[in-house]
């Protein structure tokens, strides 16, 4: 079974997006951050759920989404990066070593992608290139970007 | 000879402040021992009479700050923090250490979040004593100085009256004078019900001496900082609780 999910922050606002880049960006642009996790497993679906929310979400602070679509709507578009296949990912190494800690956990975990993503709001003429080049490292991420809704 | 108490300090892979804060507790008489979480045992504790989480960046800060911590120690002791805290045992979180109490359920609930400035801030900071009575804070003034150094230091409760009621209740122990962080009612440390588990974001361990201070004239103590004091007041209440016994 595979299953998408993505979290997000409840108490942080969008930010200007210029903090993102070394130089500021012409126009107005937001950002906010959510974290977006792949997950392909075998075994019981409830426990794998229960391990993802005990593992990976905070329930003061942050919400949870299944599925495929966007936490976050109302974009410009969306930056998604991660660490290339081979590169060491160490939030990824983190959390299989406490998953293979936990004895029984009742599903069997065969792989983990872990996404960073950033949401851009505001100008809807906004270009990627930018925020492509100052965040994403060629050396170690891969990355996409999506087309927004507005 | 006069037996010293023991302070424990677990050490997680990325904690960085666990020298200079072990420095500062035996300075104010403890002895101690810097226990890697990897080598942490149930047994560990016995005998001990403070258990340190100091400041730093365990787990890389990965998923959220003090998440994968508080899931390894429940993974290698379960509840024994809770039952070294109901046994009497005392436990004090620095920064990195606080965000892991929080998430271990050792403190009233909330999380600590991104500052509200976006940005990781390293400065001084005028705190107020909103706890004289507790075992940190007895021998603290009303407002004192301390420095922080973080990028998720702002106190969130699920719903703001939480943090109000904290005010109400004595739990926010120590608050900023002004909003350094955007944390809810400005609150810089919280306190459990029993006043022996304390937690703050600021690093009492870096104002040990008057020497630390930024201000070479500053007008306080002639050797000691106000760090020093936080240490001394919960090395007078741990042995009073161990005369006590």
């Amino acid at each position: 079974m595979q299953e998408i999910f993505e979290i997000s922050d409840r108490f942080i606002n969008a930010a200007d997006a210029s903090h993102l880049l070394y130089e500021p960006v012409d126009g107005s642009l937001t950002f906010r951050r959510t974290r977006r996790y792949e997950v392909e497993a075998e075994g019981d679906r409830d426990k794998l759920e229960k391990f993802i929310k005990a593992t990976l979400l905070d329930d003061i602070s942050q919400e949870l989404h299944f599925g495929e679509d966007s936490a976050l709507e109302d974009f410009v578009f969306v930056l998604e990066y991660g660490m290339k296949p081979g590169a060491l990912d160490l939030e990824k190494e983190a959390i299989l070593t406490y998953y293979n800690g936990i004895k029984d956990p009742g599903f069997e975990l065969k792989d983990l992608k872990i996404r960073q993503r950033i949401y851009l709001f505001g100008d809807k003429d906004a270009k990627s290139d930018r925020f492509v080049r100052d965040i994403c490292n060629a050396a170690i991420h891969n990355w996409s970007v999506i087309s927004g809704n507005v | 000879m006069e037996e010293r108490p023991c302070a424990v300090l677990l050490k997680f892979p990325g904690t960085n402040c666990d020298a200079e804060t072990a420095h500062a507790l035996e300075t104010v008489g403890f002895v101690t021992e810097t226990v890697p979480i990897s080598a942490l045992k149930p047994e560990t504790l016995v005998g001990v009479s403070l258990v340190v989480l100091s400041g730093g960046f365990s787990y890389g800060d990965y998923v959220m700050a003090g998440k994968l911590a508080k899931l390894v120690t429940e993974q290698r002791i379960g509840d024994t923090l809770k039952e070294f805290r109901d046994n009497g045992g005392y436990l004090l979180g620095i920064c990195n250490g606080f965000q892991i109490l929080t998430q271990l359920d050792l403190l009233p609930e909330g999380s600590l979040v991104e500052n509200s400035s976006g940005r990781f801030q390293c400065q001084w900071v005028t705190l107020e004593n909103k706890a004289p009575d507790s075992p940190f804070l007895s021998q603290l003034p009303e407002t004192f100085e301390f420095p922080i150094a973080h990028a998720e230091g702002r106190l969130v409760t699920a719903e703001p009256g939480e943090a109000a009621g904290y005010l109400e209740s004595g739990a926010a122990a120590l608050t900023y004078t002004e909003d350094v962080n955007g944390s809810f009612e400005q609150i810089a440390g919280l306190q459990d019900e029993t006043g022996r588990v304390f937690g703050l974001m600021p690093h009492p361990e870096r104002f040990l001496r008057r020497g630390d201070h930024y201000d070479p004239d500053w007008g306080g103590d002639e050797t000691w900082g106000s760090g020093y004091y936080l240490f001394r007041s919960l090395y007078e209440s741990v042995t009073s609780s161990d005369e006590n016994e």
